[in-house]
C-alpha cells in the first residue's frame, strides 16, 4: 500500500489568489493541489497525497495559534505517514508558516516533516529543528526541488536511515553524518584551494560554528554614576511565571519591578528555565540574577542605581533570531530609562 | 629543562608530583578528576593567571584517562581571552566523550599517569626518562 | 630536486624459502627477515619475540592493535638510504630514484601500554574504513622482554618495523619497476621563471608531536625540538619522516601516509598545470603555548618569505593539535595567504557536538575527514593477528566493545587510518 501524506500549501500555490486572498483561513481539501503533483509524479505510485491543507499566509502569521491547532486537529485525524510543507522558495511568510507548522506537527504528532525553501528565507531559521530542502529563489525551482524532496520523503517514510546533507537534499542541520565522496580529501583539498585562489566558489566541508560576536561597549571608567540594567536568560521570574515564558524554545521575554527589594527571594522568586536543574536557582535566584549584591554595591555608592525592572527570558533552544527580537526590545527601553550599562547573565 | 620559577603545576597525576617535585612547585589534587582539574585552571586563567600548556593535550580521550596535568603561571597577569577561549572549548570538548564504563587496572593506570606525564615533560623540556629512573618507575 | 619513483607491482604475498619480487610476487622468508630486524642493539635488548604472518585483503583477519604501517621502499640511486637519521645516515634525501613495492605494507602490532588500540579489518564493515585493508600486509609482532620501560619498547619496536621495510624493500632494488613517475619540483628563482603566471603553493605539513606515543621524527629528530622548517616534498618519499605516534588510530599519519602523503601526490599532480608546487613546511603540534605560537609564527613567516599565493594546512590527531590547525590558518590568512584545511572531526557519536577544540571564522575552506565518534559495528573475524585483549580498553572502544562472539561495538577511532587528515580517504561529513 501507498505511504499516504499530507501537504500543506499557501493560497497562492493553490491558485487561490495572491497578497489579495492572503486572509484566507486554513482549508482542508481531498487529494493534491497545485504542487502536490511534482511530489506524486516522483514517488511513481509509492506515496500519494491523500489531502492537502491550503492556508493564507496572512491568516497563518495573524492566528498562529488558531491555525496550528486546526491544521494539528486535522492531521491528526487523517493520519498519515508524513506531513510536507511548501516549497515556500523565498517567500518569507510563507517559509515562516511552512516551517513552523512542520515543526508544530512533528512535536504534536511526531510523524516525519519535511519542507523546503531558499535558504535566505527566514523560515530557514528552523533548519536545525526540522529537515528543510534548500530551493531557489523562486517557483521556477520547482522542477528541481519536487524530486529532491520527493525522494528524502520516501527515505524518510520507509524509516531509512538518513545520509548527509548534501547526499540527501536537506540543509546541514547541526548533526554531523559520515559519508563517502567520490574524490579522496587531499584531491578535494587542492580543488577547494585553486577555486579559492582563482575567487570562483567553493563551499567548505565543515563550516565553522557562526559565532554572532559582538563588539564589546567602550569601558566605563566611573560606574559610581551609572545607572545599571540586568538582563538574563538564565529564567528568573516572579513567583507562578505570570508572563508564562516557556521552558525551552522561548517566544518572549518578561519585565521585572524589583523596585523594594533588597535581594530576590525563593518566596517571590523562581526560574523558567528548562534546561538545567531549578533546585540552586530557585533556592536562591540571586545566584542567577545576583540582586544582592548589586543593591550592596549601590548602597556602597561602587554604582550608580539599579535600574528598576530587569528582562529576563529563557535561553534554552531559544532561537537565535528570537533572542535579537527580545534584546531590541528591551534595549530601547532601558536606553529610554536612561540605563547605560547592563549586565546580562547566563546559565 | 624550562625555568621553574613563576610557573605551578595543576595537576592529579601522582607520578608527577613524585617525579617532578624537586624541580618544580607542583599543585597535587589527589581527589579531583580530569574535569575538575580542567574546572579548576579555568577558573585560575579566568580570574586572571596565564596558561601555559595546552589543556588538551594528547590524544588519549578525556573519557579515557583519568589525568592532567596543566602548567599556569603563579603572578596574576591580567585576563588573556585567547587561553580563556582555550579553556572552555577543552571542557566543551570533555563534556562531548561519554562515559565509557570500564573499569581499569592497575597496569592501565600506570600507563595513564605515564602518558600524561610525559607529555608534561615534553612540553617543560624534562627529560622524562632520566626522572623516571630518578623515580623507580 | 628530483626524484624517480619505479613501482613494483606486487600481487601477493607468500612465505618461502627465498627473499625474493619475481612476476608480481613477494617472496619472504620469516627466518631471514627476522635475523635482519634483530641485527640492531635496541631489537636485541628488549624485543623477546617476532611472529611474522600475512594478511591479504578479503580475508577474514583482523589486526590489532597496531603501531604502524610502513611501505617496502628501497633507495636505487642519488644519495642517501630510506629512513635517513634511523635506519640509513642522515644524508639529504629525495633525489635520484627509488623503487616502492607498490600494494604491500609491513604492519607492526603489538602492545606498548596497556590502551594500545588500532584494528585494521581485511574484509566487513572495518575494511571500508582502512586503506590497509586493500594493500597486502606482512604483519610483524613483537613481544617484549620481561620488565622493558614502555619508552624503550616503543622505540625497538619502531625500529623493528623499519628495519623489517628496509630488508623487504631491497628485494625491489633490481627489479625492473612495472611504471617510473619522476617527480620535481624547483628552486625559487627557477621555479618562478618557469612558471611565471601560476600562483605559488606550498603544504604546511603538521607533525604530531607531544610527548611518549605522540611523536614524529624527521631524519631521526624528535620533531617536538624542531622550529618549523622546510622539506622538498620528495624528501618525504624517502623516509625523511616517520611516525612514532601510537595514539588516535583514525587520524594519526603512519610512517605508509608519510611516504605516500596525498596532499604531495595531489600537489605534483597539479604541479607546472594549475600551480607551482613550492615546497612542503613542516611544523609542529607541541603542548607549550610558546611553541606553538613559535611554530605557527615561523610556518607564516616561511610562507611570506617564499612569496607564496597559497598553503594547504594538513593536521594530526586531536584537540591539542585543533590550536595549532586554526593558528596557521589565520596567521596564513592575515597576511594573504589563503588556506584550505584537513581536519576530522569529533562531533560525538550523535553528530551534535561541536567537533573542533578551536575554530576562527577566517577557516572558510576545510576539508573534513569524517567524524571520528560514528558508532560501527565489526564482524566476528576467523582469525585475528595480534590480541584482542585490549579492544575494550582503547580509543572508540568501550566496556563490552569485545562482544563474546568476537565482534566488535566501537567508535570510528578504534580503525587505523579511518579519518586520516592528510586526506588520504574519500570519507567526509556534512
Amino acid at each position: 500500500m501507498a505511504f499516504r501524506v499530507v501537504h500543506y500549501i499557501n493560497q497562492f500555490f493553490a491558485n487561490v489568489g495572491g497578497e489579495e486572498m492572503a486572509h484566507i483561513p486554513a482549508e482542508l481539501r481531498e487529494g493534491k493541489v497545485g504542487p502536490g503533483m511534482a511530489f506524486e509524479t516522483a514517488w511513481k505510485g509509492e506515496a500519494v497525497i491523500v489531502n492537502t491543507i491550503v492556508c493564507g499566509d496572512s491568516y497563518f502569521a495573524e492566528h498562529e495559534k488558531e491555525a496550528k491547532e486546526q491544521v494539528v486537529a486535522w492531521v491528526k485525524e487523517i493520519n498519515p505517514d508524513m506531513f510536507i510543507a511548501g516549497p515556500a522558495f523565498n517567500a518569507g511568510r510563507y517559509g515562516y508558516a511552512c516551517a513552523n507548522i512542520a515543526l508544530e506537527v512533528k512535536q504534536q504528532l511526531g510523524i516525519p516533516v519535511l519542507t523546503g525553501m531558499y535558504e535566505e528565507n527566514p523560515g530557514a531559521d528552523y533548519k536545525d529543528k526540522i529537515l528543510i530542502t534548500p530551493t531557489a529563489n523562486s517557483a521556477a525551482g520547482m522542477r528541481k526541488a519536487a524530486p529532491t524532496m520527493a525522494a528524502l520523503a520516501l527515505k524518510l517514510m520507509k524509516g531509512e536511515k538518513l545520509g548527509a546533507s548534501c547526499e540527501d537534499g536537506y540543509m546541514p542541520n547541526g548533526i554531523r553524518v559520515n559519508f563517502f565522496e567520490k574524490e579522496r580529501g587531499a584531491k578535494r583539498a587542492v580543488k577547494m584551494l585553486l577555486n579559492k585562489i582563482n575567487g570562483k566558489p567553493f563551499v567548505t566541508e565543515f563550516p565553522m560554528p557562526n559565532f554572532d560576536r559582538v563588539e564589546p561597549g567602550k569601558a566605563i571608567p566611573d560606574m559610581s554614576k551609572v545607572v545599571l540594567g540586568l538582563a538574563t536568560s538564565g529564567g528568573i521570574v516572579s513567583k507562578g511565571n505570570p508572563d508564562r515564558i516557556e521552558a525551552s524554545n522561548a517566544s518572549h521575554y518578561g519585565e521585572y519591578d524589583i523596585e523594594g527589594w533588597d535581594a530576590l527571594t525563593s518566596e517571590g522568586w523562581e526560574t523558567a528555565h528548562g534546561g538545567y536543574d531549578p533546585v540552586y536557582a530557585n533556592e536562591d535566584p540571586n545566584r542567577v540574577m545576583p540582586i544582592d549584591v548589586l543593591r550592596q554595591m549601590e548602597r556602597e555608592g561602587k554604582i550608580g542605581k539599579l535600574h528598576r525592572y530587569f528582562y529576563s527570558t529563557v535561553g534554552n533552544g531559544t532561537a537565535v533570531a528570537s533572542s535579537r527580537k527580545f534584546a531590541e526590545e528591551y534595549a530601547q527601553k532601558m536606553l529610554q530609562a536612561g540605563v547605560q550599562a547592563c549586565i546580562m547573565t547566563s546559565t | 629543562m624550562k625555568s621553574p620559577h613563576r610557573i605551578r603545576i595543576i595537576t592529579n597525576n601522582p607520578l608527577v608530583k613524585t617525579v617532578l617535585s624537586d624541580y618544580y612547585t607542583i599543585e597535587y589534587y589527589e581527589d579531583l578528576s580530569l574535569r575538575e582539574i580542567l574546572v579548576k585552571v579555568r577558573d585560575l586563567v579566568y580570574s586572571g593567571y596565564e596558561l601555559f600548556t595546552h589543556p588538551m593535550a594528547g590524544s588519549v580521550k578525556p573519557n579515557e584517562t583519568m589525568f592532567k596535568s596543566i602548567v599556569v603561571g603563579t603572578d596574576m597577569k591580567g585576563v588573556e581571552i585567547a587561553h580563556c577561549n582555550l579553556m572552555m572549548n577543552a571542557l566543551i570538548t570533555c563534556d562531548k566523550f561519554k562515559p565509557l564504563g570500564v573499569q581499569y587496572s592497575d597496569y592501565h593506570i600506570k600507563d595513564f599517569q605515564l602518558i600524561d606525564y610525559t607529555l608534561l615533560c615534553g612540553a617543560l623540556d624534562f627529560d622524562a626518562i632520566a626522572g623516571l629512573s630518578k623515580a623507580n618507575f | 630536486m628530483k626524484l624517480e619513483l619505479g613501482f613494483i607491482k606486487i600481487n601477493d604475498v607468500q612465505f618461502s624459502n627465498e627473499c625474493a619480487v619475481k612476476d608480481g610476487i613477494l617472496y619472504v622468508n620469516p627466518e631471514d627477515v627476522k635475523a635482519f630486524i634483530y641485527d640492531n642493539d635496541d631489537v636485541k635488548t628488549y624485543i623477546k619475540s617476532i611472529t611474522l604472518d600475512i594478511a591479504k585483503p578479503g580475508e577474514s583477519v583482523r589486526i590489532t592493535p597496531v603501531k604502524d604501517v610502513i611501505e617496502p621502499r628501497c633507495k636505487v640511486a642519488g644519495p642517501g638510504g630510506m629512513f635517513p637519521g634511523v635506519i640509513s645516515k642522515v644524508d639529504t634525501v629525495g633525489s635520484g630514484r627509488t623503487h616502492v613495492l607498490k600494494g604491500a605494507a609491513i604492519v607492526t602490532a603489538g602492545k606498548i601500554v596497556g590502551f594500545q588500540e588500532g584494528i585494521i579489518d581485511m574484509s566487513g564493515e572495518g575494511a571500508k574504513y582502512t586503506p590497509f585493508s586493500k594493500t597486502l600486509n606482512l604483519v610483524m609482532v613483537a613481544e617484549p622482554v620481561e620488565g622493558t620501560k614502555q619508552h624503550d619498547y616503543e622505540r625497538a619496536v619502531r625500529f623493528a618495523g623499519l628495519r623489517c621495510a628496509t630488508f623487504v624493500g631491497a628485494l625491489g632494488k633490481d627489479v625492473e619497476p612495472d611504471e617510473v613517475k619522476t617527480f620535481e619540483t624547483y628552486g625559487i628563482m627557477e621555479g618562478a621563471k618557469l612558471f611565471p603566471d601560476l600562483p605559488r603553493v606550498g603544504y604546511v605539513h603538521m607533525l604530531q608531536t607531544q610527548g611518549l606515543l605522540h611523536d614524529t621524527y624527521v631524519y631521526g629528530v624528535d620533531a617536538k625540538r624542531i622550529v618549523s622548517t622546510l622539506l622538498y616534498p620528495t624528501e618525504t618519499m624517502d623516509g625523511a619522516i616517520l611516525s612514532g605516534n601510537c595514539v588516535s588510530a583514525c587520524d594519526k599519519n603512519t610512517t605508509y601516509h608519510h611516504l605516500n602523503n596525498p596532499v604531495v601526490a595531489e600537489l605534483f599532480e597539479q604541479h607546472g598545470k594549475t600551480l607551482n608546487y613550492v615546497c612542503n613546511i613542516i611544523t609542529n603540534e607541541n603542548v607549550y603555548l610558546a611553541d606553538k605560537q613559535r611554530g605557527s609564527d615561523w610556518s607564516a613567516k616561511l610562507a611570506k618569505l617564499l612569496d607564496l599565493d597559497a598553503v594547504i594546512v594538513s593536521e594530526e590527531g586531536f584537540g591539542n593539535p585543533d590550536a595549532d590547525l586554526i593558528m596557521n590558518c589565520v596567521k596564513q590568512e592575515k597576511q594573504g595567504i589563503k588556506t584550505v584545511l584537513i581536519t576530522d572531526e569529533y562531533a560525538g557519536c550523535d553528530g551534535k557536538s561541536q567537533s573542533l577544540a578551536d575554530s576562527d571564522p577566517l577557516a572558510d575552506a576545510v576539508v573534513t575527514a569524517g567524524n571520528a565518534n560514528m558508532e560501527v559495528v565489526l564482524p566476528p573475524m576467523d582469525k585475528v593477528i595480534g590480541m584482542l585483549d585490549y579492544v575494550d580498553y582503547c580509543s572508540g572502544g568501550h566496556a563490552g566493545s569485545l562482544r563474546p562472539d568476537g565482534s566488535i561495538e566501537a567508535e570510528l577511532q578504534i580503525i587505523t587510518g579511518a579519518t586520516n587528515e592528510m586526506g588520504f580517504n574519500c570519507m567526509s561529513a556534512r
